[in-house]
């Protein structure tokens, strides 16, 4: 295969001491696979092994970690994979008073921990971390993806989602693993329940009278005037809540190295800098049903020369292997709901 | 928590106040929140670009663009002696973004931010294929760009790309080529080059593509929003096929300058 032989030959005069096997041997049929944490199979594919965990912080209302081809015992042990923590936080905002919006809104930020980038200075470490926080940021707060139960009162309250997202280690795909922690979260977050009440006076006391916000029951020739409701509570404080809306369609990230004519995937740090360019695409899945996909984002990034024709071959490309990564998340996402619900699990445990 | 941050450096005005809001603004708000079509121009057409290089004498090179409601003004200083001891084989590009602070519809605090920051990085994603980098060891080049006023933020970077470019070549720099960059929204089932902060407020998404016309060579690609494979691909099409004009108004202005010198 002339393109193999291409790139063997241009690896070889840079001189780069890692194995030259990896990259040549890449065939363009990707398989993705998703471990248990304990156990690391031999790669096999194109991708590393990953390994997904929710449910990892308890006082957060979702949270996922994530681990592309961490050594053997899986997350934290071993040799250091890309290791990616995502943590979801809601919080009240007020519409009128703060900077809320009716509606909610997202906010992403990542954080690099020093010890996953030792070379970096501290100002080079907050420039990695801004420009990460602005593309996860970018994408995931886009009014395309917003979920529709993020608002506790109309024109009054409004959830706040935090989405923070810790980078523990970086061994290459770094995007990669950013979106998939995101998105495992999000998907693990429950929005908890809140019901509107309003204060009326009774006589000289003043009571605590509740109008549920729903108006069933009401009859339609009610002529009293339509009451706000001023303040909410929880309705159960024990309940964690409805899961976050839209949950399907949160976009999953293909970093896609070129090399050009060839491409490949998941890319280790070495072939990271031995790499001119790479291509970020950002694939989302609204309708499991129908199967369409769309695209949620797209960036380019590195000093290397890409031609438009090229681009135009590899976005199709791009899709088949996300859409081979969400079928792997989905199945991974519903065999931890499996795992951490106590109901299933004591069936499955007869 | 304070709202207002405490700067020192400047007279601080009050802890809390608001902007006034005219019932002019609110109206150009509602009349292009319900259309079908474009206004004041078609849906291939961008915007008339004025671009003026040589305009700041002490910088060695420098770049002023215009296109209705957006102004930039970018200087370029360099190549000269980088400022960390550690040797480096190629050159650096360093681009820093400032938006001033009447530049928006709301005042913007003279702090640099995170946005600022965000369209340095998609500049210098544009420019660097495009500088022969490997010809400067040991230096840095500087690319200072200030937003006089800002018109959306696809605006802002297309024709940030634009004036940095233009300026790199005011200031000798050797390059590949010219940037040109062009911006495609897509509203209802229709592909709006040169979006305005109002247009891009109607879309449900946009592409940004930074491009060399001299090598045919992409590169910067910055999409938001959703699209289809095939609504993007279009785009890039369209957006390039108009950096191939906006090169000719970029060649035209750099042979106009050095006619006059």
């Amino acid at each position: 295969m002339s393109g193999g032989q291409h790139i063997v030959r241009i690896v070889a005069q840079r001189g780069i001491g890692f194995s030259i096997d990896r990259v040549v041997c890449r065939s363009p049929i990707i398989t993705i696979n998703f471990v248990d944490d304990a156990f690391v199979v031999a790669p096999k594919g194109n991708y590393r092994n990953i390994a997904l965990e929710t449910g990892v912080a308890p006082l957060a209302n979702g949270s996922a970690r994530i681990s592309i081809g961490g050594g053997p015992h899986g997350i934290g042990g071993g040799i250091p994979g890309t290791e990616v923590v995502a943590a979801v936080k809601l919080e009240v905002e007020d519409v009128q008073t703060e900077e809320g919006v009716d509606g909610g809104r997202i906010v992403c930020a990542v954080s690099c921990s020093p010890s996953a980038y030792p070379n970096l200075t501290n100002n080079a470490l907050d420039d990695l971390q801004s420009d990460l926080s602005s593309v996860l940021h970018q994408t995931l707060s886009h009014s395309s993806l917003h979920p529709p139960n993020l608002t506790i009162l109309a024109g009054r309250k409004s959830w706040l989602l935090h989405l923070d997202v810790v980078v523990l280690t970086d061994s290459g795909s770094i995007y990669d693993a950013l979106f998939l922690a995101s998105a495992a979260a999000l998907r693990d977050t429950r929005v908890p329940r809140t019901r509107g009440i309003e204060y009326k006076a009774q006589s000289r006391r003043a009571t605590e009278e509740d109008i549920p916000m729903g108006d069933a029951g009401r009859s339609g020739f009610d002529t009293r005037a339509l009451k706000k409701s001023t303040d909410f509570e929880l309705t159960d404080y024990w309940d964690e809540g409805e899961p976050l809306g839209k949950s399907e369609s949160w976009p999953v990230c293909i970093t896609l190295s070129l090399l050009p004519p060839i491409h490949y995937l998941d890319a280790t740090p070495l072939e990271e800098s031995a790499t001119m360019s790479r291509l970020l695409l950002f694939f989302a899945f609204p309708n499991s049903a129908s199967g369409n996909s769309v695209l949620q984002g797209m960036r380019l990034l590195g000093p290397g020369e890409t031609d438009l024709q090229i681009m135009k071959t590899l976005i199709p490309l791009g899709e088949k292997y996300a859409r081979d990564l969400k079928r792997g998340l989905d199945a991974k996402l519903h065999s931890e709901a499996l795992r951490r619900n106590p109901a299933t699990r004591n069936k499955m445990a007869r | 928590m304070a709202q207002a941050l405490f700067d020192r450096r400047r007279v601080n005005g009050p802890e809390e106040s608001f902007p006034p809001v005219y019932d002019s603004d609110e109206e150009d708000e509602l009349s292009g929140s319900n259309l079908n079509t474009r206004q004041g121009r078609s849906s291939a057409d961008i915007r008339p670009i004025y671009l003026k290089p040589g305009l700041i004498n002490q910088a060695n090179g420098s770049a002023y663009i215009e296109t209705e409601k957006t102004k930039i003004a970018c200087a370029v200083y360099g190549p000269r002696q980088s400022r960390s001891t550690t040797y480096n084989e190629k050159g650096k590009l360093n681009v820093e973004v400032k938006f001033a602070p009447f530049s928006c519809t709301r005042r913007r605090a003279p702090m640099r931010d995170a946005e600022d920051r965000s369209i340095a990085v998609l500049i210098q994603q544009a420019l660097i294929p495009s500088l022969r980098l490997e010809l400067l060891p040991k230096s840095t080049i500087d690319v200072f760009i200030v937003i006089i006023e800002n018109d959306g933020i696809e605006g802002c970077v297309a024709s940030g790309s634009i004036a940095a470019s233009t300026a790199l070549a005011n200031a000798g720099i050797e390059m590949l080529g010219l940037v040109t960059s062009c911006a495609a929204s897509v509203v209802n089932e229709e592909i709006w080059l040169d979006p305005t902060v109002n247009e891009a407020r109607l879309t449900r998404g946009t592409l940004l593509l930074g491009f060399m016309p001299a090598l045919g060579i992409v590169t910067n690609v910055w999409q938001t929003g959703q699209l289809t494979i095939e609504e993007a691909i279009k785009s890039m099409e369209l957006c390039k096929e108009r950096c191939l004009d906006i090169h000719s108004v970029v060649a035209q202005a750099l042979l106009d300058s050095a006619k006059e010198q």
